[in-house]
């Protein structure tokens, strides 16, 4: 196998050949995540565990402060918690995504100057870790609405329909959009050494953007423009939508969430791939 | 595409690699706004690491590289790897690279050696079977004390690290080995191991590269040195002619010391 190192000015490296190594070497990228993982969470007693924890007690202080603050019944209150889990598990996936992946070409700076790999294997391996954390939230949803079923029997819940064989299309707009960016972030990340710390305010922020702490349906008339705007609204409102009204998603949810997946890909990936091969003297 | 002979391992054509560096505060967005509002611009310094430089490594050859701190080595080496990218110039690599450009690369701290050898083969491009297959042998040849494979590698002496790194990278059967400073690694029992581990390579007909400032250790294993100056080659030739004349321009004595640890 002969390969050739040439001189770029910012063009994409050969589409092919970088795919059929990031292919190769995918493994990698899941085990450098699994290792990672198992690192940092070797010290500590609840290990993994908090990974479910902390969200819930979010989702706690945020369900008090949305919904017994007004005054809500249980029935009501309880649907109302179960979007704001819901909606907190999956955009912590898509922040962690983000967030791990961009700090990755920085954190793996001793990986970048020492060993060629397509570097997008770096951002996978957060966007693998993230679903790792994520996968153990839907269980402990599931029994949550479960329970809550028996306690409040009158809670506007859906029970099992069709329409959760949706969820898997919605979480995987959800992460290619969330891939998009982190390349993205993680490349400027490179530029600007402060990205990632701006970056924990615009999450922060992001949060409050998004159809989780309140309800699409607040949302009326040309103010709907709000939710499509955001990359993520769209497919955060897609998954309420089934999660907690049982409904399939509108068409225009569908089409806005794929359009983002779409063009987050294209411009994070074209702004990362174009840029991968300076990492090793900028990091 | 490349009209590289087969008998070449590796082919470079005209490299010259330069880069700029930041020689400004850290880059962040708060600076390049304040600088923005003073009109400034960002204080640069262009590094001509490897200038014009053509070769041609045959396989089966043992090439070790000298040169004072500086001199383009490392960048040489990185740039074979396909980790810098050249700024002119075209380098032709066959068959496939490992590196030893650091000690421990892909390695976590908290891990054991035992998880950093698989996650070491991961990086050097190993699939995960194939590491699992020979995770076994790469400890046989680290050679530990005992219990120790199984313990976090912070809590390893610096010998022992590097003795685990070295073994990672010479045990996963590169077409082209690239040692950078990786000879000293050990105590002298390793040292004479990975010794015969490299003259085991080079005699499957391996290409090896190895930058060093043990010259002794040059003379004794390789075919040929190049000494590069100023990111040029300055000569490239016999070990003992090359590095002979290498000290002569230090103006250094061939005492013991000059030989190992210049």
């Amino acid at each position: 196998m002969i390969q050739v190192f040439e001189p770029y000015r910012k063009k994409l490296p050969p589409l092919r050949a970088y795919f059929r190594e990031f292919w190769r070497r995918r493994e990698f990228a899941s085990q450098l995540s699994i290792y990672d993982d198992k690192a940092e969470y070797l010290d500590s007693k609840l290990g993994k565990v908090w990974l479910v924890v902390n969200p819930l007690f979010l989702a706690g202080i945020y369900f008090l402060l949305v919904s017994v603050i007004q005054g809500r019944n249980g029935n009501t209150g309880f649907s109302t918690l179960c979007h704001i889990l819901i909606g907190l598990f999956t955009f912590y996936f898509a922040q962690n995504c983000i967030s791990i992946g961009a700090q990755s070409i920085t954190r793996g700076s001793r990986l970048i100057l020492n060993q060629a790999f397509p570097r997008m294997l770096l951002p996978y391996s957060s966007a693998h870790s993230a679903l790792r954390q994520f996968l153990p939230t839907m269980p402990i949803y599931i029994a949550i609405v479960l329970i809550g079923k028996l306690i409040f029997p009158n809670a506007n819940l859906p029970g099992l329909n069709w329409n959760y064989l949706l969820i898997p299309l919605v979480l995987i707009s959800l992460a290619l959009t969330s891939f998009g960016l982190a390349l993205f972030f993680a490349t400027l990340n490179v530029y600007f050494r402060d990205t990632t710390k701006l970056l924990n305010y615009i999450l922060r922020i992001w949060l409050y953007a998004c159809p989780v702490l309140w309800l699409p349906e607040v949302l009326t008339g040309w103010h709907r423009a709000f939710l499509y705007v955001n990359p993520l609204g769209p497919a955060l409102a897609a998954n309420s939508r089934i999660w907690i009204e049982g409904s399939t998603p509108t068409a225009a949810q569908f089409v806005a969430m794929f359009a983002w997946a779409l063009f987050a890909m294209l411009f994070g990936g074209y702004f990362f791939l174009t840029r991968e091969r300076e990492f090793a003297i900028r990091v | 595409m490349s009209d590289m002979k087969t008998d070449l391992a590796i082919k470079i054509e005209n490299l010259s690699v330069r880069y700029t560096i930041n020689i400004d505060n850290k880059i962040t967005m708060k600076n390049a706004l304040m600088r923005a509002s003073r009109g400034e611009r960002v204080k640069t310094k262009v590094v001509e690491a490897v200038n014009n430089l053509s070769l041609e490594v045959k396989h089966g050859t043992v090439l070790g590289i000298v040169g004072a701190n500086g001199a383009g080595k490392s960048t040489l080496m990185r740039t074979i790897a396909g980790i810098l990218p050249p700024t002119q110039g075209r380098v032709s690599v066959n068959g496939k690279v490992s590196t030893l450009l650091a000690l421990g690369v892909g390695f976590n701290q908290s891990l054991s050696g035992r998880d950093n050898i698989i996650l070491g083969g991961l990086a050097a491009g190993m699939t995960l079977s194939q590491i699992s297959e020979k995770t076994d042998e790469i400890a046989k040849f680290a050679d530990l004390p005992d219990g120790f494979l199984d313990v976090p590698v912070r809590t390893y002496s610096a010998g022992m690290y590097s003795r685990v790194a070295f073994s990672v990278a010479v045990n996963i059967s590169p077409d082209i080995l690239l040692l950078d400073e990786a000879l000293s690694t050990g105590d002298a029992t390793f040292k004479e191991k990975s010794f015969n581990r490299l003259r085991e390579l080079c005699e499957q007909a391996r290409t090896i590269l190895i930058v060093s400032h043990a010259l002794s250790s040059l003379n004794e294993l390789c075919d040929s040195v190049l000494w590069l100056h100023q990111g040029r080659i300055r000569e490239i030739g016999k070990p003992e002619q090359v590095t002979d004349n290498y000290l002569k321009f230090l103006n250094v004595g061939k005492t013991s010391t000059a030989l190992e640890d210049l």
